[in-house]
């Protein structure tokens, strides 16, 4: 959306003479690219990544069997990002989607393994459990009109609870017909990531191109002009979290099955790793920016760091110092952005 | 006597305007001096400059003899001047002692705030205000005068000479705002000098001993409340050139389109009734705060309405949501672009077809194509500077920002359209482009209602003027032949008294 944007790394008096130069050398020009588009950057920087790792570790990181386990564990986290990002673009945001995932993945379990009914009907039970939370989300949002954030933690600790008090702790196994849904092998790769890749596809497309999804840039831009504008935001913020509940139990099933069991401690910590990736993608607190792809290449960049620091031997509990470094400087690249803006 | 003020060749200049120019007036010890003028015309500047809020440029300002430097609000009130903000400065979920002693609590040794100092001179300042209430309770249980009364207090509590109060009872009621002139009078008595500043009338001949009336940010006068008259005043906030020339485009012929009756939107909007014919500009005028943008808002969805009826071609409606308006002809722009009309950060073209993007669309999906194209179709047609259709609106001029909201409208072909200050923070040469657009909007037939605070501009458009004043439509004034002093009049009196005068007028137009 920024039409021009000084070189980032120049000192600001400096700007706009150094971007008109760097616009004409292609090192320049490529740096110029890099810098507006966050989506381009994530994917350079993920380029640069795995290129390094495959030259430095040509023996485990470029194996298939490592491949397929970093996109199947960032499965989970690519389906919550689709709907995550989607609020994010409105302004809003939802703290309840790991209380969510846990809670619909056991309430599968339970229709599935404790009920013995068939698998099918546990994946439905899923997605209406995750539907109704994330309306109940949006409901309090929309019309008790209290924010995002407050209600989103309260709902979190309450989902949290009422998934205990479901399962009390867990249902396992569920039953081999439910865990094929998580664990059928296509191409190489297992079901939740080719689940993902089908929302993220789908999801990415329409909130690019429909005009039913573009209305939720004008929300995230201004609100009350988005109102003014004949744009019916208490309904559509309404319609926005049911998807991110409907997402979250998508993904609770699909857990539940890969392990064939409902965990009740599932998706802890799970929505501020998600929120991090829309931010690293190119989400602003403030709404109105971001795509589904910059959300997905956030969420792949936050595995990857993962998985590099599992092979390397730096230990992973340097992930997240880098992955928040990485936060800073992204964000701290847009202020820099905004106040030189050419 | 030696006046307790004197300020002479008083000069103040903001970014592109003059706001005063050399203004010299004195306030005498016990004296209640009012500072009348129109929206704009640096009553509340001059104000400001007394208390210290704002710097001067030129001129001097003189407190009992004394000549006083560039001092700021702090100082401004050690020296014994206070000021009432219109704004209002109270922190409402802190108690009223607090809030009256804010930043100079009474404290006892390790900084303990003495609290029952603090409530025991409370309680003295407002049984000296003359009123009741318990200096423990929270601002947020006060009624608005009540808050009123203790942001009075506040300014007292520093032992006053002089007392600025700006616009005091733009948010009371009548009765409210006698109380608040008993504690005006107690205050003269007991030697305070008051800085009254207001535009309604009838105050001025209630409370204060002399007015000066500034217009266009000079002093056009100063005169003795007993010797002048209501409509002294008046000529002396009015009688300037008219910059625009009236162009009343064909007479309205047209069958009514929007009629509002006895609309009322709680606390705001009380039973105004008018209507607005195809091809009409009917202009809303009336002061700030005479409830025109509730008004507006309330037959646009955008408020929820208490009571009274709104017809559309005839046809009663009561739209819920802006989004029933827009589907049913209706478009509002409203008056702050910034906070509501606009999505600064989003470009041109999605500006311009965010009310119709089913037009913009193909099976649900975006064309940015046919956006683009709507939007060059309305940069070409608007003269809209800007350098791409794809440039974000908030880079754009005010007067760009406020056509680009426009075209938003015109892209809707509404059969009425509501504009709220359509000229707000524009300059002269958007402004006649402006005046051009709202004029051929009218020439196609859409019903224009226009909200507007410039009494030039209302009597350059309107081809018919509806006053309100209170919440209340108080008067109709044919746009031919009305002048300034006729939509003044009905403005600035209360609603009581302007419903008598309304009458009269009314008669005078027929």
């Amino acid at each position: 959306m920024n039409t021009s944007a000084p070189l980032p790394m120049a000192p600001p008096e400096a700007a706009t003479t150094s971007a008109r130069s760097a616009r004409t050398s292609l090192p320049g020009r490529i740096l110029f690219a890099l810098a507006n588009s966050r989506e381009l950057m994530l994917l350079a920087l993920i380029v640069i990544l795995a290129g390094g790792m495959t030259i430095v570790y040509p023996k485990n990181f470029p194996t298939t069997y490592n491949i397929s386990a970093v996109l199947l564990n960032a499965a989970q986290n690519g389906i919550l990002v689709a709907g995550m990002m989607l609020l994010m673009i409105a302004g809003s945001f939802d703290l309840s989607v790991g209380s969510t995932l846990a809670l619909a993945g056991v309430w599968a379990g339970v229709v599935v393994g404790w009920w013995g009914w068939p698998a099918p009907l546990g994946l439905l039970a899923a997605l209406i459990v995750g539907g109704i939370a994330g309306a109940v989300n949006g409901a309090i949002v929309t019309r008790l009109g209290i924010n995002a954030l407050i209600a989103t933690l309260a709902t979190m600790t309450i989902y949290r609870g009422l998934t205990y008090l479901t399962a009390g702790t867990g249902v396992t196994p569920i039953s081999d017909n439910y865990a094929a849904y998580g664990e059928t092998v296509v191409l190489g790769i297992q079901t939740p990531f080719w689940v993902m890749l089908a929302i993220v596809v789908i999801g990415g497309w329409a909130i690019a191109k429909t005009r039913f999804f573009r209305q939720y840039y004008f929300i995230g831009g201004n609100a009350r002009a988005a109102k003014l504008s004949g744009i019916r935001v208490e309904r559509l913020t309404l319609i926005g979290f049911t998807i991110m509940g409907l997402l979250a139990g998508l993904a609770g099933a699909l857990a539940a099955s890969r392990l064939n069991s409902a965990v009740v401690s599932a998706g802890i910590g799970v929505e501020l790793s998600v929120i991090t990736a829309t931010v690293l993608g190119g989400a602003s607190l403030k709404g109105g920016e971001g795509t589904i792809l910059g959300g997905v290449l956030g969420v792949w960049f936050i595995a990857l760091v993962q998985n590099a620091m599992i092979i390397t031997g730096i230990g992973v509990f340097w992930q997240p110092i880098v992955v928040g470094v990485v936060l800073l400087l992204a964000v701290s690249l847009d202020r820099y952005k905004q106040a030189h803006r050419g | 006597m030696l006046p307790r003020l004197e300020l002479r060749d008083i000069s103040k200049v903001f970014p592109g305007v003059k706001a005063l120019e050399r203004v010299s007036l004195d306030v005498l010890p016990g004296e209640v001096h009012a500072l009348l003028g129109e929206n704009g015309a640096g009553k509340s500047t001059l104000g400001k400059i007394i208390a210290g809020v704002y710097a001067r440029d030129e001129g001097s300002v003189t407190l009992d003899g004394v000549p006083l430097g560039d001092i700021d609000e702090v100082e401004a009130g050690r020296l014994g001047v206070g000021i009432v903000h219109q704004e209002g400065s109270l922190v409402r979920t802190l108690s009223i002692a607090d809030n009256i002693f804010a930043g100079r609590q009474p404290t006892r040794s390790l900084g303990r705030v003495d609290v029952e100092a603090m409530v025991a001179r409370s309680r003295a300042l407002l049984e000296q205000l003359g009123v009741d209430i318990d200096p423990k309770a929270k601002v947020a249980t006060l009624s608005s005068a009540q808050a009123q009364v203790v942001e009075i207090a506040k300014a007292l509590s520093q032992d006053l000479r002089l007392l600025i109060l700006d616009e005091p009872t733009a948010a009371l009621t009548l009765t409210e705002s006698e109380r608040l002139f008993e504690a005006v009078r107690r205050l003269k008595t007991n030697g305070v000098s008051i800085v009254y500043v207001s535009h309604r009338l009838a105050e001025i001949f209630t409370v204060c001993d002399r007015v000066s009336v500034l217009k266009d940010g000079r002093l056009s006068g100063t005169r003795q409340v007993a010797a002048t008259s209501t409509d002294e005043l008046i000529r002396l906030m009015v009688g300037r050139d008219i910059v625009f020339s009236r162009q009343p485009g064909e007479k309205a012929s047209g069958p009514p389109i929007l009629e509002v009756e006895k609309l009322s939107a709680e606390p705001f909007v009380h039973d105004v009734s008018f209507a607005v014919r195809a091809g009409e500009i009917v202009c809303l005028a009336g002061l700030v705060g005479s409830g025109r943008s509730e008004a507006c808002e309330a037959i646009f969805g955008a408020r929820p309405r208490s009571g009274g009826e709104v017809r559309l071609r005839g046809a009663p409606v009561r739209f819920r949501d802006p989004s029933q308006a827009i589907a049913a002809g209706v478009g509002m722009a409203p008056e702050d672009r910034k906070e509501a009309g606009l999505f600064l950060t989003m470009d041109v073209a999605s500006n311009i077809s965010v009310s119709v993007m089913d037009r913009v669309s193909e099976a649900g999906r975006i064309s940015s194509a046919k956006s683009e194209a709507l939007a060059r179709r309305f940069v070409e047609e608007l003269h809209i500077v800007t350098p791409s259709v794809r440039a974000p609106v908030g880079n754009l001029s005010g007067g760009n920002q406020q056509k680009v909201m426009l075209a938003k409208w015109l892209a809707l072909d509404p059969l009425a359209l509501i504009v709220d200050e359509p000229t707000r923070g524009v300059d002269v040469g958007a402004r006649a482009e402006i005046y051009r657009i709202l004029r051929g909007l009218a020439a196609r037939g859409v019903a224009l209602l226009v909200v507007s605070s410039d009494l030039p501009e209302v009597l350059t458009l309107a081809d018919r003027i509806v006053v309100m004043a209170d919440g209340r439509s108080v008067g109709e004034l044919a746009g031919l032949i009305a002048d300034e002093e006729a939509v003044l009049r009905l403005a600035t009196l209360r609603a009581e008294v302007s419903a008598a005068l309304d009458r009269s007028s009314r008669e005078r137009v027929a």
